[in-house]
């Protein structure tokens, strides 16, 4: 999708004068559904306080920010949520919320029709109540949140339904789009289930095969509908995923750190959800401070696709979606190349009609296989002799 | 009209990015960029200015006549509200 004049125009000034204009902020990690694909730990380490979240915004303004994600854990846990809100608004933001919709009631949905919310993101993962709920953990959060949307779309507000696609949901996506449609809501979905940010891969194992995929690769019908709430939000995010073709972003891998980043509930600043890589925190450095000084997003920067050691010289580049965080998560170099972003891509370039396609990473991997195997042998041959 | 206040509409989402207003409608997810001057104009109606008020600024700032400074407010803020980016 190509980005329209006026958000091409307003991606390439941030990109310019380097202004964090999409902002992904946590307010909590709490949440009170147990997801199993969750990447969080829930507990509440001292997130930050009202005066601190306000503080924060107020910065976030000064330094350009426009568009605002406000997302968890669970949102509305959160007492002072629409104090929050409504200080965000009084500073002119454009919001967008993430949210399981547990908690939102028929009030709630008029109050964030009221303050200017414009769009709402719901986690839906089935269109099966049992399989919604059996990766919620709780039960019954199928049908509250299904409530919650139809409270949402009586105020006329936007929303769009998010279905991060694991084993488990899979074989359902069909029926979930056919409940996206009954709805009236777009949807999205995420083929990527992303390693807890401690570290710990073991989550890993939910993920659909590349081959498990092929479906989802082959009919676009089922990745999600564009919705016009996109054009706005097309800067957000990745460059490469949203699918956003912008000039602004030729030769960067992505939008993180270069117009977006992301802030935890802790202050802490990354460059973007998906790339945990701490740049400083607003509890004792100002958000300007770390924006332009810190050596974490200067060194995110100056990443360029061309410089990729391996990614650079791949034939598969344009079937990629490789992600800079995942390559640092998974592979432990941000400017390395990953299995899972070679695994989809050779998939996809395979559902193109591309005969027999192998990443350069892969390509590279074999290579080095092979010869450790034929060293291997004349070792055993020089043995015999 | 001249002396009224300017109201921008307060469920709209802006902000100004090197240089230019850029305005975000949360019913449609319409995406206004104004130019210098509809920016010029933007920032002063937020201040709370009336249309003369607004008129003589743009003919300090841009070395207008008076007349053309007046058209050119009213012209613009005849498009704002066109395109519903203002609440009066």
């Amino acid at each position: 999708m190509n980005a329209t004049p006026v958000m091409d125009r307003l991606v390439g000034r941030s990109m310019k004068g380097s202004v964090p204009l999409g902002v992904h902020f946590d307010v909590t990690y709490r949440c009170n559904e147990r997801c199993v694909h969750c990447y969080l730990d829930h507990e509440d380490y001292g997130e930050l306080e009202t005066p601190e979240v306000k503080n924060i915004l107020t910065q976030l303004a000064a330094a350009g920010t426009l568009m605002l994600t406000f997302s968890g854990g669970e949102i509305f846990l959160r007492k002072d949520f629409f104090e929050l809100l409504e200080f965000a608004r009084s500073l002119h933001f454009d919001i967008t919320l993430k949210s399981n919709a547990l908690m939102i009631t028929a009030e709630r949905a008029v109050r964030l029709r009221e303050l200017g919310v414009r769009q709402i993101q719901i986690s839906i993962y089935s269109a099966e109540p049992e399989v919604h709920d059996a990766i919620t953990k709780v039960r019954g959060s199928f049908a509250r949140s299904l409530q919650a949307i139809r409270f949402l779309k009586t105020q006329g507000l936007h929303v769009k339904i998010a279905c991060p696609l694991m084993k488990q949901n899979l074989s359902g996506l069909r029926r979930l789009r056919i409940l996206a449609d009954e709805l009236s809501v777009p949807y999205v979905i995420d083929m990527t289930v992303t390693p807890k940010l401690d570290g710990d891969t073991s989550i890993l194992a939910m993920r659909n095969s590349a081959d498990e995929l092929v479906d989802v690769i082959q009919d676009a019908s089922l990745r999600g509908q564009a919705t016009p709430d996109d054009a706005a939000e097309s800067v957000v995010g990745s460059a490469v995923s949203s699918g956003i073709e912008s000039d602004a972003y030729d030769g960067i891998p992505c939008s993180a750190g270069h117009n977006t980043c992301y802030i935890s509930p802790y202050g802490e600043v990354y460059p973007c959800v998906q790339m945990p890589i701490p740049a400083g925190n607003l509890r004792r450095e100002s958000f300007e401070q770390i924006w332009h000084r810190s050596p974490q997003f200067a060194r995110v920067r100056a990443i360029r696709e061309d410089q990729l050691p391996v990614c650079a010289a791949c034939n598969l580049r344009k079937y990629c979606e490789r992600c800079p965080g995942l390559a640092h998560m998974e592979g432990g170099d941000l400017t390395g190349a990953y299995d899972r972003a070679c695994e989809l891509a050779e998939m996809k370039a395979r559902v193109a009609g591309v005969a027999n396609p192998l990443s350069a990473w892969h390509a590279q991997s074999r290579g080095k296989a092979l010869a450790v195997r034929a060293s291997g042998r004349l070792v055993q041959i020089s043995q015999h002799l | 009209m001249n002396r009224e206040t300017v109201v921008l509409n307060p469920r709209l989402a802006w902000r100004e990015i090197q240089g230019r207003v850029v305005v975000i409608s949360p019913e449609d997810s319409v995406v206004h960029e104004l130019n210098e001057t509809a920016s010029f104009i933007w920032k002063h109606a937020e201040r709370g200015r009336n249309v003369s008020e607004i008129a003589d600024l743009l003919t300090t700032e841009f070395r207008v006549d008076a007349a053309q400074a007046q058209a050119d407010t009213e012209g613009l803020l005849a498009v704002f509200s066109q395109k519903g980016l203002l609440a009066n």
